[in-house]
């Protein structure tokens, strides 16, 4: 896919950096030192029509990445560049421009379509506030047309989301994410609420309408082996940090990070066989806090290959190991944890 | 029939498994709810045997009546509007069906434990972890508090928590997700059950945890030699644990095998379609996924046939109008389809295993 990163980015981020005050309230940001450090100097691009896949495990902040560069929530530091405008710096009304062609598409199925509209409505809705297709007969044909292309009965335009399978509702939301025809959709944990079978479904709509229309994912999940299906470029996060990026066969074939040589190893392979003989790397204990990371490399507390000089100073930086391959680690090495060899 | 701890009661578990029979025995088990819209057959004729030191893997979709099974078993099913309809569960060659609610008080926690998939609303948030480690103990065994307490430390450490002294007085939301589960699973083999059921128990969990609880549930395994029931919708956890794996769909087990049969040598095209929709950790060329098409059937009007012929890429007018039958393809391994007998049909759509590609000397 090396061939797609030619030309400008379509989203810069630089250096975004995210942190939430531990309690809420008017004096709480000056009163308080406390801090979540949910997203720290996270730095990436996304080309036009590829898919950049964030893995990492709950609490390590890929959705706060996705919302900060939809500027749900605003980012307290760093840049975000969507289409050579700087997100950050938007008013409200290019903001509204911008989300024109950044879309959002949610875990929950259930909670992220409204109860008491028809899915007439809900996909119609953002053309609606765009003012795209005024005439309302034009809308209605379109909106016909974009359920038949995910895959719903357009004869169930007058039915409530109630009326639908999980499945079926996460196609309402893929239909109202393309109404615009936007030019990166952010899908947070697109399939994670859904049965295998129903999930295969999902992601190949997505791939289908991708190669349809050219638009650029930014695809957050936790699950590995779905992110390795669908992303051409694919980051590891891990308490806020990025701490690997690189094309998806590289990252699944010779991790260089410790952390994502662990985490591909911990995922069970549905083949008895491969499970029997592969040895597995089993960390100890839970990730630390947000609110006080440890010093040094953040993965130090559960690394298998720490040093001292993990320990302290900064966060490693995130360097080129190869072209195209970007790693946080000291001790960089295609899969540094010896004696555990990650089967595929 | 009441029994106290003190008077004659035969413990269940000190006496042997009869002759001829196996562990839990569940034979042709039907629970049906009567609800406003229908009867929903949530469990519609399962059947199997388990063993001492075994693990059984239930994989199936939401609705399939995974759960509901196992929540038969141990009698936690609100009847009505559950009601059941027929077949037996034997656990070492009594029937479960036929005990008295206080009998079943003896064997849940006791006889057959169960972990549950979210362990912050299977734990009490007013108690203690300590008090409810404890709780089966002083139940069951009669153990005084510091008795239970001393006990509960100990299961705390067994099962890999640090400074258990100072943790068993803490409350469950000062436990992170995976300690909780840890602490489910001290709690479930407190009293040394004979059958640990756990439903979804990893589900909720990150995969580096996950990793750590089934590693520890495999442990545990090993060292008290108890049965494993373990309820997933994850392939990848039941090719790590299971012996035997029962695949279910829409209320009925549509193939029953082991490990090895069902992974690499499965005969239903429901089990096809699940292996065919996991995306598969290539190498080199993605290949587009494989789904099921449509969606899983209303338990209320199930389809007259079989169940999965309104999705099933083969299905002929006899799937649709005739419910089929086991049909034994090796000792033990069956399935339900009316095509299983015919060995074309298997080989020509059977997905290809890392086995089929080994043998064809393909790459892998």
């Amino acid at each position: 896919m090396a061939e797609k990163n030619q030309g400008a980015p379509l989203l810069h981020v630089e250096h975004l950096t995210k942190e939430f005050p531990v309690e809420a309230g008017v004096f709480a940001s000056r009163m308080n030192k406390k801090r979540v450090h949910a997203v720290e100097d996270v730095s990436f691009d996304i080309y036009p029509g590829e898919t950049f896949g964030l893995v990492g495990e709950s609490g390590c902040g890929k959705s706060t990445t996705g919302r900060t560069i939809m500027r749900l929530t605003n980012p307290t530091s760093g840049k975000v560049v969507f289409d050579g405008k700087d997100v950050a710096k938007m008013n409200k009304k290019e903001l509204k421009e911008m989300r024109r062609n950044m879309q959002f598409i949610f875990q929950d199925p259930y909670a992220s379509l409204n109860p008491r509209m028809t899915i007439g409505e809900i996909v119609s809705e953002p053309l609606q506030i765009h003012n795209v297709m005024p005439d309302a007969k034009e809308r209605l044909e379109y909106v016909r047309s974009l359920l038949d292309i995910v895959g719903l009965n357009p004869e169930h335009i007058n039915r409530y989301p109630h009326e639908f399978s999980g499945g079926q509702r996460q196609r309402v939301g893929i239909a109202r994410a393309f109404a615009l025809k936007p030019k990166l959709i952010i899908c947070d944990e697109p399939v994670s609420a859904l049965d295998v079978s129903i999930q295969a479904q999902v992601l190949n709509l997505l791939s289908d309408l991708q190669k349809e229309y050219g638009t650029a994912y930014l695809f957050i999940a936790h699950d590995l082996s779905v992110v390795q299906h669908i992303s051409d470029r694919v980051a590891v996060m891990y308490l806020g940090h990025m701490m690997e990026n690189s094309d998806w066969k590289t990252l699944y074939d010779e991790p260089h990070h410790p952390y994502t040589q662990a985490l591909l190893s911990a995922v069970p392979v549905p083949d008895p066989d491969v499970q029997r003989s592969r040895k597995r790397i089993i960390l100890k204990g839970d990730p630390p806090s947000p609110i006080e990371p440890p010093a040094g490399c953040p993965f130090h507390t559960r690394c298998p290959i720490a040093q001292d000089v993990c320990a302290s100073g900064e966060m490693p930086e995130l360097r080129e190991v190869k072209p195209g391959h970007f790693c946080a680690c000291h001790f960089a090495a295609p899969n540094p944890i010896k004696g555990a060899s990650v089967e595929l | 029939m009441a029994r106290k701890k003190n008077d004659n009661w035969v413990e269940l578990k000190d006496q042997p498994v009869p002759e001829g029979s196996h562990l839990l025995e569940v034979d042709d088990l039907k629970m049906y709810f009567h609800t406003q819209d229908g009867v929903v057959k949530a469990v519609d004729g399962v059947s199997y045997t388990l063993d001492r030191g075994e693990t059984l893997g239930v994989v199936g979709e939401s609705g399939s009546g995974k759960s509901v099974t196992s929540l038969t078993i141990m009698g936690l099913i609100d009847m009505p509007p559950g009601k059941i309809e027929g077949g037996d569960v034997r656990y070492r060659g009594k029937s479960l069906l036929e005990m008295s609610e206080h009998e079943m008080e003896h064997i849940r926690g006791n006889d057959i434990a169960m972990i549950f998939q979210d362990p912050m609303t299977s734990l009490n948030p007013v108690y203690t972890i300590g008090r409810q480690l404890g709780e089966g103990l002083r139940l069951h065994r009669g153990y005084t508090k510091e008795q239970a307490t001393e006990r509960s430390i100990e299961l705390l450490r067994m099962v890999g928590i640090p400074n258990a002294e100072q943790r068993v007085k803490d409350y469950p939301h000062e436990f992170s997700g995976g300690m909780r589960q840890r602490v489910m699973i001290a709690m479930a083999l407190a009293c040394d059950p004979d059958i640990l059921i756990a439903d979804e128990p990893t589900t909720a969990l990150d995969v580096t945890i996950q990793a750590q609880i089934i590693e520890l549930m495999k442990e545990m395994q090993e060292k008290n030699g108890n049965a494993i029931i373990m309820i997933t919708h994850d392939l990848g956890v039941v090719a790590d644990v299971a012996d035997k794996i029962m695949v279910m769909y829409a209320g009925s087990p549509v193939e029953f095998g082991t490990a090895d049969e069902i992974f690499y040598g499965a005969s239903h095209p429901y089990t096809w379609g699940l292996i065919r929709s996991i995306p598969k950790q290539v190498k080199d060329e993605k290949k587009p996924l494989t789904p099921i098409k449509g969606n899983p059937p209303s338990l209320v009007n199930a389809p007259k046939g079989c169940p999965f012929s309104p999705r099933c890429p083969y299905a002929q007018d006899i799937c649709r109008n005739k419910k089929p039958e086991p049909h034994f393809v090796g000792e033990g391994h069956y399935t339900k389809c009316h095509f299983a007998s015919d060995p074309d049909f298997i080989k020509k759509n059977a997905p290809s295993t890392s086995r089929t590609q080994n043998a064809e000397g393909g790459e892998q």
